[in-house]
C-alpha cells in the first residue's frame, strides 16, 4: 500500500497550517518556557541580587525586513532572568556590549545602547513578531542608557477610530506605528548597571495591566527582545531581535494576595473595554480554514495518486 | 508637465557684509532653546575657509548628499555604511561668558574676569573652535581646510599679495530632492505640496540623525535635549502670511530676495540624475525651473491646483527673474544633486579705485575684467556650479556691465558710453535688462525684494473671505 506515504506530506503540511493558524508557533514550542520565579516579599532591583533564578539565553539576529538593513551581524544573544511577587513582575537583561554608549547633554553622535521586551497585548494569538499588526498590537518596554524606560504600544495606531484613540490617552491621529502610552501607563522602572563589557538591566513593572493597550502579566505569557549596540550606529531599525519566549509563572509558594489591577497611578475605570480594542480573527475561524485547508490537501494528494 | 510652485531665495554675495545679522535674529527666533545651543540654523562663513560644521563640504568626511552608483542616484550613506553622524567637535562647543563673577566678585588689585562656560553643562572650558571660527580670515591654516580651493594653487591663496575671501551666509536650501527626506527610515522629513519647504514632523522624528548625515549641507541639527532633529523653517508661519523670513528681513545689506519659482517635478529626479556634473546646473535652469510666462507652463500650474495670485507672484518674482532670466544665480554645491532651491549671485570682488598704484598693470580699468577678479573665478565655480566656469563667467561679466552702464550715466568722460554699450554687448543685455538689473540689485525697495504671496491652504477658500468680509462682521 502506497497510500500513507502519499498521505503523509499532505497530512504533516495541513497540521502545521492549523497550529499555525492557532497561534502556536512551531520553533519557540520546542523551547521550553523560562519559569518565573515566585518571590514572597519585595522583588530585586540590584543585578547582582542572589534573588534572580539561573538566566536563559535568547538569541537574538539582525533585523532584516525594513530598512535601514543591519549589514552582517554577529551572533548576539540576551540572557533572561524574571522574578514576581503578588503585585510586581521584573525582569533581569544582561547582553554583552563591548563599548558603553549612554546619552548625554551635547552628545549629537551618541547612540544609547538599548534593550527592549515585547509582550503581546491581546491572549487570544500571538501577534505578528515584527512589531504586531493592526488588529493585533503588542506592548514595548524600551529602555534606552542615558535616555530612561518608555511603556510603548506598536501596531494599535492605526485600527482605532480618532474617538476610541482619545478615550485610550492617545493623540486623535496616529504619528507612527510605535506610540508611547499615556502618562497613566508609564509604570515601569529601570534599573541598569554596566559592568566588565556588559549591560545589567532591571525593568520593574506592575504584574497586571494599567491600560487597555498594555499587557497583563498575570498568567503564563510571551515575550520577545531586542537590542541596540550604539556604538555600532543601532538605532530604530537596526537592531538585534529574538523570536517569541515563553514565560510560565511559578507557583505561589504563600496565599498571596490576587494581583489586581490597581495601582497608585491607575486611572479610574473608563468604558473602554478591551474587546473592541483587540480585534483579532477568532480561533475557531482559523481552525475551520485550517480543516479546509487539510481536506484540500489530501483531496489534491489522492488527485496526484490517481494520475 | 508636473508643475509645482515653491518660495525660494536669492542671496547676492555682493553685497553682503559678514554682519551676522541673520544668523542673530534667527537664533533669537528659533534656536534659543535648550538642546539648541549649538544649532545656527542660518550661518554666515568667512570663505575660503572650513565652514560650519567644519569641512561640511567634504563628503568623504560626512557621507551627505547623493552619488550615481550605475546611472542611478544613491544617498552616500547607503554606500558607505558605517559613517558616524557629526559631533559636537564639528559643529562647535557653544559657550557663554561667566558674567555674574563681575558683579559678585570681591574688591582686589585684578579685574574680575569673564570666563567663557559652556553652555550645555555650564562648567569652565576653553574655547577652540567656532561656527565661523576663521571670521574675516583670521587664522591662514584654516583657510586652507577648504575643499574648494585647488590643491595646486592653495599655497598661493594663503600669500598676502593673492588672498580673498568672500562671505557664505548659510539656510536650509529646501532641495527638490532632498537627501534628508530619502534617508529618513520613519518619514518624517516632508517637503510641503504648497510652497516647497522641507520640514521636520517633530511627532514622527525618532532621533535616529539619518537625516543629519545626509544633507551635505549639514542643515539638519539633532537636538540632544529633545532627542530629535530639527531645521531651517524658512519662517513658514510667516511666509504663509507673505512676509519674508527672519534672516531676510533682518539682512542689513539687503542680500536676500524671496520670491516664486515654477518647476517641473516629473523632471527632477531626470536632471539630479544628470551622469555629468559640469552639466546639472544648466539643466536644473533650463528643464526644471519654468517661465512663468510661457502660456503651457500657466495653463499646466492651474490643472496643477496653483492659484493664481501664486502665477502672478512667480512673474514679479526677484528670484526668477535672476536664476531664470538673466542667469546670473546659482545653487550652491549642485554636484550634491539634491537641486537646491537657495541661489547666490557670485560676488565680485572688491572695487578697485586705486587701481594703478596698488596692482601695477594687473588690473585694467576702474571695473576690472573678469579674468582679473581677485576672487578666482574656478573658486566660485566649484563652489556654485560643480566646475562650469563659463556659467560664472558670464554671470560675473553681466554684473560688471551693469556698474560699467550705471557710471557710464553718471560720470561724463569721454567714451564710457561707448564702452558701456560694448559691455552690455558683449555680456548680452539690453539697456532696459540693465535697468532692471540695476534696479533689482541696488536700489530695491521691500514689495520689489520680497514676492510673496499667501499660503493658499491656510489663506484661501476662508468663508468669510468669500462673504467678502475680514475680521469681525
Amino acid at each position: 500500500m502506497r497510500r500513507p506515504e502519499v498521505l503523509f506530506p499532505g497530512i504533516a503540511l495541513a497540521v502545521a497550517v492549523v497550529l499555525a493558524a492557532l497561534g502556536i508557533v512551531v520553533v519557540t514550542a520546542q523551547e521550553s518556557a523560562v519559569l518565573v520565579k515566585f518571590i514572597n516579599g519585595s522583588l530585586p532591583v540590584d543585578p547582582a541580587s542572589s534573588l534572580w533564578p539561573k538566566p536563559a539565553d535568547v538569541p537574538l539576529t539582525g533585523q532584516t525586513l525594513v530598512y535601514p538593513l543591519a549589514p552582517a551581524v554577529e551572533n548576539r544573544a540576551v540572557s533572561v532572568a524574571a522574578v514576581y511577587n503578588g503585585t510586581h513582575i521584573a525582569f533581569m537583561l544582561m547582553w554583552k556590549d563591548a563599548t558603553q554608549d549612554v546619552a548625554m547633554p551635547g552628545g549629537l553622535d551618541v547612540f544609547p545602547d538599548a534593550v527592549a521586551v515585547q509582550f503581546p497585548v491581546s491572549r487570544a494569538q500571538l501577534p505578528y513578531i515584527c512589531m504586531g499588526t493592526v488588529d493585533n498590537p503588542v506592548n514595548i518596554i524600551y529602555w534606552r542608557a542615558g535616555v530612561g524606560v518608555e511603556n510603548l504600544v506598536a501596531g494599535a495606531g492605526y485600527g482605532l477610530s480618532p474617538q476610541q484613540r482619545e478615550a485610550l490617552g492617545l493623540q486623535a491621529t496616529p504619528t507612527s506605528p510605535v506610540e508611547l502610552l499615556p502618562d497613566s501607563a508609564q509604570v515601569v522602572q529601570a534599573y541598569a548597571v554596566y559592568k566588565d563589557g556588559a549591560w545589567y538591566v532591571v525593568l520593574v513593572r506592575p504584574l497586571g495591566s494599567v491600560h487597555p493597550l498594555m499587557s497583563s502579566l498575570a498568567d503564563d505569557f510571551s515575550a520577545a527582545f531586542a537590542t541596540w549596540d550604539g556604538s555600532k550606529g543601532e538605532r530604530g531599525g537596526l537592531k538585534v531581535t529574538s523570536g517569541w519566549v515563553q514565560f510560565r509563572l511559578e507557583k505561589r509558594i504563600t496565599a498571596a494576595p490576587q494581583p489586581t489591577t490597581v495601582t497608585a497611578t491607575q486611572t479610574p475605570a473608563t468604558t473602554v473595554t478591551q474587546t473592541y480594542v483587540v480585534e483579532t480573527t477568532p480561533a475557531w475561524a482559523w481552525a475551520v480554514i485550517g480543516v479546509l485547508v487539510a481536506l484540500l490537501a489530501v483531496v489534491a494528494g489522492l488527485a496526484l495518486r490517481r494520475r | 508637465m508636473n508643475v509645482r510652485a515653491q518660495i525660494s531665495m536669492v542671496m547676492n554675495l555682493d553685497k553682503c557684509i559678514g554682519c551676522h545679522t541673520c544668523s542673530v535674529t534667527c537664533k533669537n527666533v528659533w534656536t534659543n532653546r535648550p538642546g539648541a545651543e549649538y544649532m545656527w540654523w542660518n550661518n554666515v562663513e568667512t570663505r575660503p575657509g572650513p565652514g560650519y560644521p567644519r569641512q561640511w563640504e567634504n563628503q568623504d568626511k560626512y557621507n551627505g548628499g547623493w552619488a550615481l552608483d550605475g546611472g542611478k542616484l544613491k544617498l552616500r550613506i547607503e554606500i558607505k555604511k558605517d559613517y558616524k553622524p557629526p559631533g559636537l567637535d564639528d559643529y562647535y562647543h557653544p559657550w557663554t561668558y561667566d558674567y555674574e563673577v563681575l558683579f559678585s566678585e570681591k574688591q582686589t588689585d585684578q579685574q574680575p574676569v569673564a570666563r567663557p562656560i559652556s553652555l550645555i553643562d555650564g562648567q569652565p572650558m576653553d574655547v577652540a573652535y567656532g561656527p565661523n571660527w576663521n571670521d574675516d580670515l583670521a587664522g591662514t591654516d584654516l583657510l586652507l581646510e577648504d575643499p574648494n580651493l585647488d590643491p595646486v594653487q592653495k599655497s598661493i591663496y594663503a600669500q598676502f599679495k593673492d588672498v580673498f575671501m568672500m562671505y557664505l551666509p548659510r539656510i536650509c536650501n529646501h532641495c527638490l530632492n532632498p537627501s534628508c527626506l530619502a534617508a529618513c527610515p520613519r518619514k518624517a522629513l516632508y517637503k510641503r505640496e504648497e510652497d516647497g519647504i522641507v520640514l521636520v514632523d517633530q511627532n514622527r522624528c525618532r532621533g535616529y540623525r539619518y537625516c543629519v548625515a545626509a544633507c551635505p549641507y549639514k542643515k539638519v541639527y539633532y537636538n540632544w535635549k529633545a532627542g530629535k532633529s530639527e531645521k531651517c523653517i524658512l519662517c513658514y508661519p510667516r511666509i504663509e502670511a507673505g512676509q519674508p523670513t527672519v534672516c531676510s528681513l533682518t539682512c542689513v545689506g539687503k542680500i536676500r530676495y524671496m520670491g516664486v519659482l515654477l518647476y517641473d517635478a516629473d523632471k527632477v529626479l531626470d536632471v539630479a540624475a544628470e551622469p555629468n556634473p559640469t552639466r546639472l546646473v544648466r539643466r536644473f535652469i533650463d528643464e526644471v525651473l519654468l517661465d512663468p510666462f510661457d502660456p503651457n507652463v500657466v495653463s499646466a500650474a492651474r490643472s496643477a491646483g496653483i492659484p493664481d495670485d501664486w502665477i502672478t507672484a512667480a512673474r514679479r518674482s526677484p528670484v526668477y527673474k535672476m536664476v531664470k532670466r538673466w542667469q546670473v544665480a546659482f545653487p550652491l554645491h549642485p554636484e550634491f544633486r539634491t537641486l537646491p532651491m537657495v541661489f547666490y549671485v557670485p560676488p565680485l570682488s572688491p572695487v578697485v579705485t586705486a587701481f594703478e598704484q596698488t596692482y601695477g598693470a594687473k588690473i585694467t580699468d576702474v571695473f576690472p575684467r573678469v579674468s582679473e577678479l581677485r576672487i578666482p573665478v574656478k573658486y566660485l565655480a566649484s563652489m556654485f556650479t560643480a566646475g562650469d566656469t563659463a556659467l560664472v563667467e558670464q554671470a560675473l561679466r553681466k554684473l560688471i556691465a551693469v556698474r560699467i552702464y550705471e557710471r557710464s550715466k553718471n560720470v561724463a568722460e569721454p567714451g564710457l558710453a561707448d564702452k558701456a554699450r560694448q559691455a552690455l554687448a558683449e555680456a548680452g543685455l539690453t539697456e532696459q535688462d540693465a535697468e532692471e538689473m540695476y534696479r533689482l540689485f541696488a536700489i530695491a525697495r521691500y514689495e520689489d525684494r520680497f514676492v510673496i504671496p499667501t499660503n493658499p491652504k491656510r489663506y484661501a477658500n476662508q468663508p468669510q473671505l468669500k462673504a467678502g468680509m475680514a475680521g469681525l462682521p
